[in-house]
Formats: structure tokens, C-alpha cells, sequence
């Protein structure tokens, strides 16, 4: 099997993948850059299973029976936020900028989230007035850089994130490299145009928590106390981070593990910092609980969330909701088996693109190219995405009921086993069959 | 909540709750000139506001004072804490003391004066308008600074300009190091020009001998400018 030249021997040190590597560096002098996500393998979804309801507990109508699936957030501190984010589904679409998107692709995923009830995220780059029109709900990303951040766009958000890390990236900040910094985003941004958008990490005006509590209620203050305001973390130091966040003040934490994708990262980060979410949703739901804060602060967790089984797995260990990136936007067509001249140009094909840093999207969607954005119709677009989350959330409830919930918020983690050692560790879900638990038993059952 | 017009309101911080909404509701009703007493270095005061109008505040006041203004003038007869003016659009902002850090963080229009000195991180990621500061600030002061102008008529500290974009900070004291992509060039009297008619515009008179500070713009890129080798990974 060749790959770009290169034959897989019989070293498990000195891969075909790790011979181009250096190669690419001794050529370029510079790490490797690309989008999409980690391609490391860790334990994933496939290694927990349900146990549905089968002689001690009673299934629902899996086509009949209803199964509750709308989701607030925000809506556990009354006196501070008026106006609590209130979704149709446990599931809002993830912050992706626009920059590393294109126009026609915010305004089609704004459609779609928008038609299932749910809510769209700005991201980093500002906020596009086009993807405002086209969501209902937007929630307005704050990342260090600031970028177009604006009052009165923050008055028209429904909810306000402050970006403090990134699953795909954590420590860093954004990437954008040039090909994509296009006439209009470096408007949007205050960049010259053309540059490689290299962003900060640290906020400008706060360094930690203390600083941040205050920054929050600045936030509030500006915004009359109508929305709620959101951290994003990476999945890192999960018990301790979390903990903190929540003496923020804040109303709702999302938590991105490392698989979560990115349109342009230094692959350095994305194969080798952070921990999946599958290690993270158990420890940061502890952590909330053992501050007391269930009910007041929601847990959102994100990265490599695939279907709606992925979501209802991530529910039954402790999320109140889930955001979604990358499999909004392969419903939206990226990586489908279209322009195929365009792919090979690329050096890729569909199904293993992971280009989106090139700003050559194939598909349209990863681009600020005017004649590969025409390859996105936001209606059509807009309709994939609907009709994605139509079906997840039909995943998702269907396997709810199996188990014998008429809430998806009321799964929990009895509801499941592991199938593997290491998921069984991760989670703290007892290994299928055997019934116990690998690992300390720190979790207490919780 | 609806307020009524006067030529002058005097609100008490000791009594701050929504103050801020207070102010706003008064503005919009007409008044233009608000007098806070007491503000004590309370956080988060005169936040989110628009004129027309002036708020002064009679003492120091503490984070975020004047964040994300958007056209009203706000006045401080003291000190000011972390992050004044961050983010703000328009109007204009003075600080007749001292600042911390953070001083127009990303801030995108507008003026900023400070009388007294600048902490650390002063101008950090500001995209736009004035921020004078007639004595020193602190390190890495105009970090990542895409546009706009930062005068001072002091010193500067450490790392001063690391990894500029587009804006200028002209300093006239003495500059203790210089941050990464930083370079120092020689302004224009065209130049120098401009900047004394921003200073004398806010009263500081005198002659000042400025330093112009740039990005060499070796950062703005990465080395190789090729497109094909992005596709190696």
C-alpha cells in the first residue's frame, strides 16, 4: 500500500506516515499544520453499550411513545439571566468561525440548527450578520483575540461564550493562515489581509478566575442580565478546571475534548494534547456535583461526537447538552464524493480530506473562495442539517426509550457498560459481563 | 425603567444596584451629565454605556470602568483598574490617576487619555482609535495591536509592540526592551505632526521627541508563502 509515495514497512517506530513527517519538516523547516481533527486512536463511544430495558425495567414505544428531549441551559441562576437558552434537542452546533468557514456554509448550518429547534455558535472571527439572519438562536463566541467584538453584537446574542480553550488546540489560540484571510475577514478581524492569522491564548484584560468572576459580571452588566454566559475549556486538568470555572460565576461550562476538530492546528497539538471526552464527561459532572452545582451550572461537552447514540451516551454519563462541529459539517457535504478533480489537486480524496486549513475546500464549505462557495446552497444546506438532526435526535431518543426514559436527560450511567478496559476506566462504567469497575474506585458509584 | 431629563443627575454607588442601567435609561431620556459619588474602586462601573452624555466619576474606580463603550464620555477624577475602556467603539474615556492592566484591551474606536501611568498589557489586541497615556506603561504594552494609536509620553516597559499587526505606538521616554517583531522607525513630521495635535487636543502641551514603533511583519507570515506546502501533512 503506497501513501503520497510512501510504502508502510515493517517498523512500528518508523511508519510510512512518520517518514513523510520528517521529510515535510526537513523541507519546510516548520511543524506540520492541518485541519480536521486528532488522528490518534483512543477509546471511543463504540466502547460503551446500553443496556436497554429488558425483565427489571420497562421500555417505552420506541414509534409511539413521546420521549422529552428539550434542553435549557442556562436557566439555573433566574436572577441573573432573563432569557436562559432554551432548545428543542439536547444538541446546538459548536463554535466554528467565520474565516475558517465560509458565508454560504454559517448561513446554511444557522438554517439547519435554527429548523431542529436549536442554536448556532458565532465562533472566533465575529459575528456574521448573514449567519445572525439565518439563526434563530446564536450564541456569540469571546476568544482572546477579540476579534469585531461590538457591543450591540453582544445585545443580539442569545447567549455569550468566553473561549478559554479549545479540545483540538488547548493552549493556543486560533490559526488562520492566509489563504483565507480574504478581503472580508480581514474587515471583520482588523487584520491586513492575506496574513497568517496567528491569535493570542490569554484574554487581554483578565489572567485568572478571580479576574474572570468580575469579567462575567461585565458581561452581564453590558447585556442587562438577559443571557447566559458560557466557558469553554478544553478537556485538560477536568476535576480542578471545572471547579474553577464554576467559582466563575458562570452558567454553563462546555467542555471540548481532544477530539475535537479544527480547520487549521499544529498537528503537534492535535495528536498530543488534551484528553478525549470520553475521560472527561464523568469527572467534570463530580465536579459540579461535589461543588453543589448541578441544576444551577449545565455541563455542554463536545469533540468526535458522531450520532445520536454518541449524544445519548454522553447524556447518561452527566452532559446536559452536546455541541456538535464536524458532523454538522459532513452533513452539510464535506468530505462527500463530489469535484473529485478537486480533491486530487488537494493530494486527498472524499472520505479522508482533512484540508480545510488550505482554504481549497472541495466541497465549499472550509473556504472564503467566492467560486467554491457557490458549491454550498444555504437552503439545501440548511435542509442536510435539519434533516442530520432529525435523525440523530431519532437515534437518541429511540435508544432513550429502549432504556426505558421518557426524558433523554434522564439517562445515567447504570444505563451503560464498557466493552473495553480502558473505557471501563475512563468512565467508571463496569466492564460488560463482569460487573466491576476497572481502576479505583474513586467515583463512589456516582 | 423610565427616567426624566435633568441637567445634571447625581447617582450614589453606595446605592449602585443596576447602576449602570440607571445611567443608560438617563441618557436615553435626555440627560447629558451624570455625577457618580462614592464609586469607592467598585468593578464594572459605567459599562455598556452610549451618548450622547458624560458620567464622571468622583473617586477611583476599579475593573473594567468604561468597558465596551459605545459614544459616552466617561470621566474619572482617580485611578482605574484592570481593563478600562476594553473593547470600547466610541467616545471617550478619561483617567485622572493611574491604570492597571489591560487599558483598552481590543478596544476599536474612541479615545482613551490617562494622566497618570499605564500597567502592563496597555492597548493589548486594540484594533482602533487613540489611547494616550501621558506618563509610563508597564510590559508588553501594544501587544498584538492590529490598528490604531498608542502614545506615550513616557517610558515603556518590557516587550513593548510583541507580535504587532498593523497599529503604531509612538513612545517618547525611554523603551526597555522591544517585543517580538517590534522595530523602531523613524516617523514622518507629517507623522509627529498628527500625534501633537492628538495631544494637544486633549491639553498636554509641550514638545515630545516620539519613537515610532511598527511590526517588521516577519510574523505575519509563516516562512514558506508556497500554497502547495500546506498540502504535505
Amino acid at each position: 500500500m503506497t501513501d503520497h509515495g510512501y510504502t508502510q514497512g515493517r517498523s512500528h517506530i518508523w511508519t510510512s506516515d512518520t517518514i513523510r513527517d520528517i521529510h515535510a519538516k526537513a523541507e519546510l523547516g516548520r511543524y506540520q499544520i492541518r485541519g480536521f481533527s486528532t488522528f490518534r486512536q483512543f477509546p471511543s463511544w463504540d466502547d460503551l453499550v446500553f443496556l436497554p430495558a429488558v425483565m427489571t425495567r420497562l421500555p417505552l414505544e420506541g414509534y409511539r411513545e413521546h420521549c422529552e428531549t428539550r434542553t435549557i441551559i442556562g436557566g439555573g441562576k433566574p436572577d441573573l439571566v432573563a432569557r436562559p437558552l432554551e432548545l428543542d434537542i439536547p444538541i446546538y452546533l459548536t463554535s466554528m468561525s467565520f474565516g475558517a468557514l465560509g458565508t454560504n456554509a454559517k448561513i446554511a448550518l444557522g438554517k439547519g440548527f435554527s429548523a431542529a429547534g436549536s442554536a448556532s455558535s458565532t465562533g472566533e472571527g465575529g459575528m456574521l450578520e448573514e449567519e445572525r439572519a439565518a439563526s434563530t438562536k446564536l450564541i456569540y463566541q469571546m476568544t482572546p483575540s477579540r476579534y469585531g467584538l461590538d457591543l450591540e453584537h453582544l445585545r443580539k446574542a442569545d447567549a455569550i461564550e468566553i473561549a478559554l480553550g479549545q479540545g483540538a488546540k488547548p493552549g493556543t489560540g486560533g490559526l488562520l493562515l492566509g489563504m483565507k484571510v480574504s478581503e472580508k475577514v480581514a474587515k471583520m478581524r482588523t487584520l491586513p489581509m492575506g496574513v497568517d492569522q496567528r491569535s493570542c491564548v490569554r484574554h487581554p484584560d483578565f489572567l485568572g478566575a478571580d479576574d474572570l468572576q468580575v469579567k462575567i459580571i461585565e458581561l452581564r452588566e453590558a447585556t442587562d442580565y438577559q443571557v447566559p454566559i458560557f466557558l469553554k475549556l478544553a478537556a485538560c486538568r477536568v476535576e480542578y478546571d471545572v471547579k474553577v470555572a464554576c467559582k466563575t460565576g458562570c452558567d454553563a461550562i462546555l467542555l471540548d475534548g481532544t477530539e475535537g476538530a479544527t480547520a487549521a492546528a499544529p498537528e503537534y497539538q492535535l495528536d498530543n494534547c488534551g484528553i478525549p471526552l470520553i475521560a472527561a464527561v464523568r469527572t467534570a459532572r463530580r465536579a459540579i456535583e461535589d461543588l453543589g452545582m448541578s441544576g444551577k451550572i449545565q455541563l455542554v461537552v463536545s469533540g468526535g461526537i458522531r450520532n445520536g447514540v454518541d449524544v445519548a451516551k454522553c447524556l447518561a454519563l452527566g452532559a446536559d447538552a452536546v455541541a456538535i462541529g464536524t458532523s454538522a459539517l459532513i452533513a452539510l457535504g464535506c468530505n462527500s464524493p463530489q469535484y473529485l478533480d478537486d480533491y486530487a489537486a488537494l493530494g486527498t480524496a472524499p472520505g479522508a480530506c482533512h484540508h480545510c486549513h488550505t482554504g481549497r475546500c472541495p466541497v465549499g464549505i472550509t473556504t472564503q473562495d467566492p467560486e467554491l462557495e457557490k458549491r454550498i446552497d444555504p437552503e439545501v444546506g440548511g435542509e442536510r442539517v435539519a434533516k442530520f438532526l432529525r435523525a440523530t435526535m431519532m437515534e437518541c431518543t429511540g435508544v432513550a426509550k429502549s432504556v426505558g426514559k421518557r426524558n433523554v436527560h434522564n439517562l445515567e450511567p447504570e444505563d451503560l457498560r464498557a466493552t473495553s478496559l480502558e473505557a471501563s476506566a475512563f468512565t467508571g462504567v463496569p466492564l460488560a459481563g463482569v460487573e466491576w469497575t476497572v481502576g479505583p474506585q474513586y467515583l463512589g458509584g456516582r | 425603567m423610565s427616567q426624566s431629563a435633568t441637567a445634571e443627575l447625581v447617582l450614589d454607588a453606595d446605592d449602585g444596584h443596576r447602576l449602570n442601567r440607571r445611567m443608560r435609561d438617563a441618557i436615553d431620556a435626555g440627560t447629558r451629565e451624570i455625577r457618580v459619588v462614592n464609586p469607592r474602586s467598585r468593578h464594572n462601573l459605567g459599562v455598556g454605556q452610549h451618548g450622547p452624555g458624560t458620567i464622571r466619576f468622583d473617586g477611583s474606580v476599579g475593573y473594567y470602568c468604561g468597558g465596551l463603550n459605545n459614544g459616552a464620555e466617561i470621566i474619572v477624577s482617580r485611578s482605574a483598574g484592570w481593563g478600562t475602556g476594553e473593547a470600547m467603539s466610541s467616545g471617550r474615556i478619561e483617567i485622572g490617576g493611574t491604570c492597571a492592566l489591560g487599558t483598552g484591551a481590543s478596544m476599536r474606536g474612541g479615545t482613551i487619555v490617562v494622566r497618570g501611568n499605564c500597567g502592563p498589557r496597555t492597548a493589548a489586541n486594540m484594533k482602533g482609535g487613540t489611547l494616550i497615556v501621558e506618563g509610563a506603561v508597564g510590559y508588553l504594552a501594544g501587544f498584538m495591536t492590529h490598528a490604531g494609536d498608542l502614545i506615550v509620553c513616557g517610558d515603556a516597559g518590557e516587550a513593548l509592540g510583541d507580535s504587532l499587526w498593523a497599529g503604531n505606538i509612538w513612545v517618547a521616554g525611554k523603551i526597555a526592551g522591544l517585543g517580538a517583531d517590534a522595530v523602531v522607525v523613524e516617523p514622518t513630521d507629517e507623522e509627529s505632526a498628527r500625534i501633537h495635535g492628538l495631544l494637544a487636543a486633549e491639553g498636554i502641551d509641550g514638545t515630545f521627541t516620539f519613537k515610532k514603533v511598527v511590526a517588521e511583519r516577519k510574523l505575519w507570515y509563516f516562512d514558506a508563502r508556497d500554497p502547495e506546502a500546506w498540502l504535505k501533512v
